[in-house]
């Protein structure tokens, strides 16, 4: 079986650009079709979907969560199969709900662009996931077994898809590299589909580290499948870095020897460690 | 090691109904592909790789060519890829994969409405709702808002299953279980996985055999040790090749069965827009545990979790063993060929006792021991030791899948051996040349058996050699050829 | 020295005090009745010792391999009245919160450029079975176990082994960035058969010797391994003792035997840690506590930055770009090889197959960022999350489900017998709210966010941008 977690980058700023082709109904609609798709695939196939908002992440949609009873309010219908129709209702609902609309009444009171919580959305998916190995894990411990390597851990066969409109947030560069690594260590794929905007350098990387794809969009296959059907491989992964003084996008700086710490220019005193540098004088610019 | 069935998959024989349908006519899957939940159902029973091609092509209104899609097929998929292709081929869902890539214009359509919703075709089933609201008044508290509840769904399910498999398991001894109906006994009869108890007075006639006893075949043995989704799915397979001679259409049959597994578990639905072929299937798939009906007459059905999990590929049955035992294994098997089985389900019991010796029986326990003459009378009932082998591996406690390799070796190689043992003896028909006159004459025929390679044993000294049966005539006339010659 | 001596036995004496008073709070009768007390301070003595920062108190109850009569593996696990191990589950999930409690939870300084020689005791006394399946087994099957972790916590170190065998010191494998290196150089038993005498002296100058051309940015470290109670030294090896404390070779010792004097000493002196495996599990603790990044004490900083010792240098450091394998074939300047696929050197542009690496034309030090970040949680922890203990200060608004994996709490049996609760650190509420953020997280999450994630989902919700108006 297989579980996917999709992140929805649900920036609204971004969704009701007018100058952009792609219309949020038409994108929605879409995404449904995608995720019908994939719990076609099989029987056993779980979802769980998480938005992105603007300062918060909002879990949407998981179908392992079986507690929520309007589930069951959905009328049947003869001409759908049951559980697509409740997912696409569950979905649509949960996203108007949740989904701020622009404020229409003056361009005075323009909000603050906020960036979208990418890493709450991915940092509240791989607690989802964890939730299973945390505790297969934990019973390991507790009996004092080691379990040899090839043990097949109990584990589903998972990838998270993220759907990405907005750009880089700087701020977020060091939580996010540590989920990627916990997605690692999980060993779970990251995708990233970026419908439009420019290239995020942070989820090529996070693509690039678990083995996944940075793609533009494309019906991907379960991991196990794609040893032996190719896939789309990334053309250029930017393995550039945030510094900490400024949050901007180097491609050589300073680190400081102590904490690792990057900096785009020499700084005498270390922010991080409080660690003063003495041969900052002698340092060529880069 | 693949941590999941579907990686293993890959190499694995496709599903069980696949070839079924690769031989059936190209014109009767075309009907079948009218019907969205018939797409929904099939699609899922392809191997991952068909899947994902049959992705790839669903939203493409044109043809590619096929270059196109191998240009993503890495080196070792090659192989796997052209399986793939030429399943999707033969059941006509992706005609000519040589040069064009097109989808079969039906499928296309009708998995296209399956994934996006729409159409008027009812086929995931028309829900009981029409008249719910009054009859939900006139019956009262009795009937729930929707229909029965999953818990006896499902212990109803488990109760026709374990009635058909545990008539089967016991009957060849004494204890008389509870039998199913005679359209299951017909079913398990025609498939070969039961056969007539010969009775005393030589054969039956043919009305005595109706209600005579049925006794296991070997096949029935084999059957057993498979998981329940391979006999469910073996079963309906028999059940399928009955319908032609039934008089029944096979794509209605199918349909319906499909339509089965897309619905909802726990809902009911109307037989209204059942065809008459569909109803009589009601009926059948009743017995073996499919279909709920509170009567036989009742306007309503729900499918249980039997038809509902058809198309998954690991068997989320209702746990058998009161779900106590869980889907997970519950045997653990010891280096001293001791085996300790945390069951209480007497079907479970049951099974083991084909091939262990049981010594002693606990509230949730079985313990006993594989012996050699346990293990011999299953190898002489026709079950292999590969499947007492799968068997224990499949259902082996979770404490023992900490062991690599799951099953201790020593164990693994004994109940081969003993397989082999069985293999000693080979026997061969044919025929033994003795008292011949003259050493002379011996060597001459055994040269001239012995050139055509029909001899299987020969004793100089004795001046005797077997030779295989269907060597006899040549020989014989060789024989009587050179007495012929000395006598002129 | 007499000076010193005269320490170290106040040293001991403190030590074995420590260890009386812990037997009697222990109330272990019937430990060890019949031994000297001289022995005993000397076992235990090291226990305490070593155990003291650890809080986990897995020494305490259990004697040596030894000493044990026969080990009965399930007599570790309690189970409560009604036969389950729920309990003992929850006391190691109590355990793990605790010690996570004492680790900092603000930004620390750590030396994460790190170089470690981890030498390997070769000597017939390895071949010991006290520990099963024997010392060498273990130790090596130990030892991989390590080098993967290791790497895994400090991607930019490097390991080189050296083994001690027939009162020599052995290269086994020479100072190198990569895992599957080192890993092979151990991975063939044979190769490796203890033999003879351990020299300490030897290998330990072996060791210093590999490392005393590195950068002063970096650390130098040795872990022995040691399983012998002796040493055959050509000189004198407090000599050796000496010129390590010079270089600033921190020496760590895990042994498998006993407490020895020198061993101690170097430890002591060079601020490396010393522990006496008890048995199998604490062995692997004991090592493994060598794995994250060592705190740099303030004390010991400002003993390092003397004026006229740079040791805290701002690197330069290049953060290339990876080309696939459809990228044009071109040559790297490392082999001289025509591939597709490399790493471009943001300064210089040359290709480059595999990172961190010095670029070879302009010296830059590429590294992928990666890599950097991959060290970061040390540097900046998340917070422990407290317990929430106050059922009445629940309100009906305050949300039933997880914050993270949005499952309902789940309340512990326990919560009708609140006293016992809060010394094992555990919520009987099965809440842990995060300081910061305010939010409740579920105990799988708690563990997961500190032990693998080490980002709260919540905290880093970014806030609007206040625009410069």
């Amino acid at each position: 079986m297989s579980h996917l977690s999709l992140l929805l980058d649900l920036q609204p700023a971004a969704w009701h650009d007018p100058t952009q082709s792609l219309q949020f109904s038409t994108f929605l609609a879409h995404i449904l079709v995608f995720l019908n798709a994939h719990l076609a695939q099989k029987h056993e196939n779980s979802l769980a979907i998480f938005g992105a908002f603007p300062g918060k992440s909002i879990m949407l949609y998981s179908s392992i969560d079986q507690t929520k009873p309007a589930d069951r309010r959905v009328q049947p219908d003869p001409n759908w199969y049951q559980p697509f129709k409740t997912l696409d209702a569950a979905l649509t609902e949960r996203i108007r709900e949740e989904m701020p609309q622009p404020s229409n009444s003056s361009e005075a009171e323009e909000p603050l662009p906020v960036p979208v919580a990418l890493v709450g959305a991915l940092a509240k998916a791989l607690c989802c996931k964890s939730s299973t190995y945390c505790n297969f894990n934990r019973i390991i411990q507790a009996t004092k077994v080691e379990a040899p390597s090839d043990t097949p851990l109990v584990m589903p066969e998972s990838r998270i898809l993220i759907v990405s409109v907005s750009p880089d947030a700087a701020a977020s560069y060091i939580p996010l590299m540590n989920s990627i690594f916990s997605a690692q260590k999980l060993k779970v794929v990251i995708d990233v589909c970026k419908i439009y905007g420019p290239d995020t350098t942070f989820l090529q990387q996070a693509a690039y580290l678990t083995g996944g794809s940075y793609i533009r969009m494309c019906f991907l296959q379960p991991p196990s499948v794609r040893s032996l059907l190719a896939v789309p491989t990334t053309d250029r992964v930017d393995f550039r870095a945030a510094c900490f003084c400024h949050k901007d996008i180097i491609d050589a700086g300073y680190v400081c020897s102590v904490c690792l710490s990057i900096f785009c220019q020499p700084v005498p005193v270390c922010s991080t460690c409080r660690y003063a540098h003495l041969s900052t004088r002698l340092m060529r610019p880069i | 090691m693949p941590k999941d069935p579907e990686t293993a998959g890959q190499q694995d024989a496709p599903h069980t109904l696949i070839p079924f349908l690769q031989s059936q006519s190209q014109t009767a899957l075309t009907r079948l592909y009218t019907r969205p939940s018939s797409c929904l159902a099939i699609f899922r029973l392809l191997g991952p790789i068909e899947r994902q091609i049959v992705m790839s092509l669903l939203w493409l209104e044109g043809p590619i060519a096929s270059q196109t899609l191998n240009a993503w097929v890495t080196k070792e998929g090659r192989k796997p890829y052209g399986t793939a292709l030429d399943t999707l081929s033969k059941i006509q869902i992706l005609p000519n994969p040589g040069t064009r890539m097109l989808l079969n214009p039906n499928f296309k359509a009708s998995f296209r409405m399956a994934l996006t919703g729409g159409g008027d075709l009812n086929s995931f089933g028309v829900p009981y709702v029409s008249s719910k609201e009054k009859d939900a008044e006139r019956d009262g508290a009795g009937d729930k808002k929707f229909g029965p509840n999953l818990e006896h769904l499902d212990s109803y399910a488990l109760e026709r299953w374990e009635t058909i498999l545990h008539y089967m398991v016991s009957s060849g001894t004494d204890s008389t279980p509870q039998r199913p109906s005679a359209g299951v006994l017909y079913l398990l009869q025609r498939s070969g996985l039961m056969q007539p108890l010969p009775s005393p007075s030589g054969y039956s006639t043919a009305s005595s055999r109706k209600t005579s006893q049925l006794q296991i075949s070997s096949l029935g043995f084999q059957f057993l040790l498979h998981t329940p989704h391979e006999q469910l799915w073996e079963l309906l397979l028999q059940y399928l090749k009955m319908v032609e001679e039934r008089q029944m259409d096979l794509v209605e049959v199918l349909n319906f069965l499909f339509m089965l597994s897309t619905m909802d578990l726990g809902r009911e639905y109307s037989p209204d827009n059942l065809t008459q072929t569909q109803l009589v299937m009601l009926e059948d798939l009743r017995d073996y545990g499919l279909i709920w009906q509170r009567k036989s007459s009742s306007k309503r059905f729900s499918p249980t979790r039997l038809a509902t999990t058809l198309t998954s590929s690991t068997p989320l049955l209702p746990s058998s063993g009161g779900g106590n035992t869980g889907p997970q294994g519950f045997i653990i098997l010891e280096t001293n060929y001791r085996l300790y089985a945390y069951t209480d389900n007497p079907l479970q019991i049951a099974v083991l006792n084909l091939f262990v010796h049981l010594k002693s029986r606990y509230p949730n326990l079985v313990v006993g021991s594989i012996t050699r003459d346990s293990v011999r009378k299953a190898l002489n009932n026709g079950i292999r030791a590969d499947q007492i082998i799968s068997y224990l591996v499949t259902h082996a406690h979770p404490q023992m899948r900490r062991n690599n390799p799951l099953l201790p070796v020593t164990v693994q190689d004994q109940i081969r051996l003993w397989e082999l043992e069985k293999n000693r003896l080979k026997s061969a028909d044919g025929y033994l040349y003795t008292n011949f006159a003259a050493q002379a004459d011996y060597q001459v025929v055994l040269d001239y058996a012995k050139q055509i390679g029909v001899v299987l044993w020969e004793n100089s000294v004795k001046r005797c050699f077997f030779a295989s049966a269907e060597g006899h005539s040549n020989i014989r006339g060789f024989i009587e050829r050179r007495s012929k010659d000395e006598q002129m | 020295m007499p000076p010193r001596r005269a320490q170290d036995h106040n040293y001991m004496a403190v030590d074995s005090d420590s260890d009386d008073s812990f037997i009697v709070e222990d109330g272990d009768g019937d430990f060890g009745a019949d031994r000297t007390r001289g022995a005993k301070s000397k076992g235990k003595g090291k226990a305490v010792q070593k155990g003291k920062d650890k809080g986990k108190g897995k020494g305490k109850e259990q004697p040596y391999s030894w000493e044990a009569s026969y080990t009965r593996s399930w007599d570790a696990v309690q189970e409560d009245e009604g036969g389950s191990l729920q309990t003992a589950v929850e006391d190691l999930l109590a355990r793990g919160r605790r010690r996570r409690l004492l680790g900092p939870s603000t930004a620390i300084r750590r030396t994460i450029i790190r170089h470690l020689i981890l030498i390997l005791d070769l000597s017939a006394s390895m071949l010991d079975k006290d520990m099963r399946p024997s010392r060498f087994d273990l130790t090596l099957e130990y030892a991989r176990a390590f080098i993967t972790e290791w790497f895994d916590q400090n991607p930019l170190g490097q390991i080189g082994i050296v083994g001690m065998r027939a009162g020599l010191g052995e290269r086994v494998c020479d100072m190198s960035g990569n895992p599957q290196d080192v890993l092979k150089h151990i991975s063939d038993r044979v190769k490796l058969e203890p033999n003879g005498e351990p020299s300490l002296q030897n290998a330990i100058e072996m060791a210093r010797g590999s490392m005393s051309h590195l950068p002063s940015h970096s650390s130098r470290e040795v872990l022995v391994i040691f399983g012998s109670l002796t040493s055959c030294d050509p000189g004198n090896i407090h000599d050796t003792l000496d010129a390590c404390v010079k270089d600033r070779i921190r020496v760590s010792f895990v042994s498998l035997a006993a407490e020895m004097k020198i061993c101690r000493d170097f430890c002591v002196k060079t601020g490396g840690t010393f522990g006496v495996a008890l048995n199998e599990g604490h062995f692997k603790d004991l090592l493994f506590e060598g794995i994250p990044p060592p705190v740099q004490t303030g004390a010991a900083a400002t003993a390092k930055t003397g004026p006229g010792n740079p040791a805290a240098d701002l690197m330069q450091m290049g953060f290339p770009t990876r080309l696939p394998d459809t990228a044009p074939p071109a040559l790297c300047v490392c082999h001289s090889e025509l591939k597709t696929e490399g790493f471009l050197c943001p300064r210089c542009g040359a290709k480059l197959c595999d990172v961190p690496t010095d670029c070879d034309i302009c010296g830059l030090m590429i590294v992928s960022s990666s890599h950097l970040a991959r060290s970061y949680h040390h540097l900046f922890p998340v917070k422990p999350y407290e317990v929430f203990m106050d059922k009445s200060s629940l309100t009906i608004t305050s949300p039933s489900v997880c914050h993270a994996c949005a499952l309902p709490f789940r309340e512990s049996q326990q919560s009708k017998t609140p006293a016992t609760a809060p010394a094992e650190g555990l919520s009987p509420l099965g809440r842990y709210r995060c300081p910061d953020c305010g939010n409740d997280f579920c105990a799988d999450c708690d563990v997961f966010v500190h032990e693998v994630m080490h980002v709260c989902p919540s905290c880093h919700d970014p806030k609007p941008i206040p625009q410069p108006s």
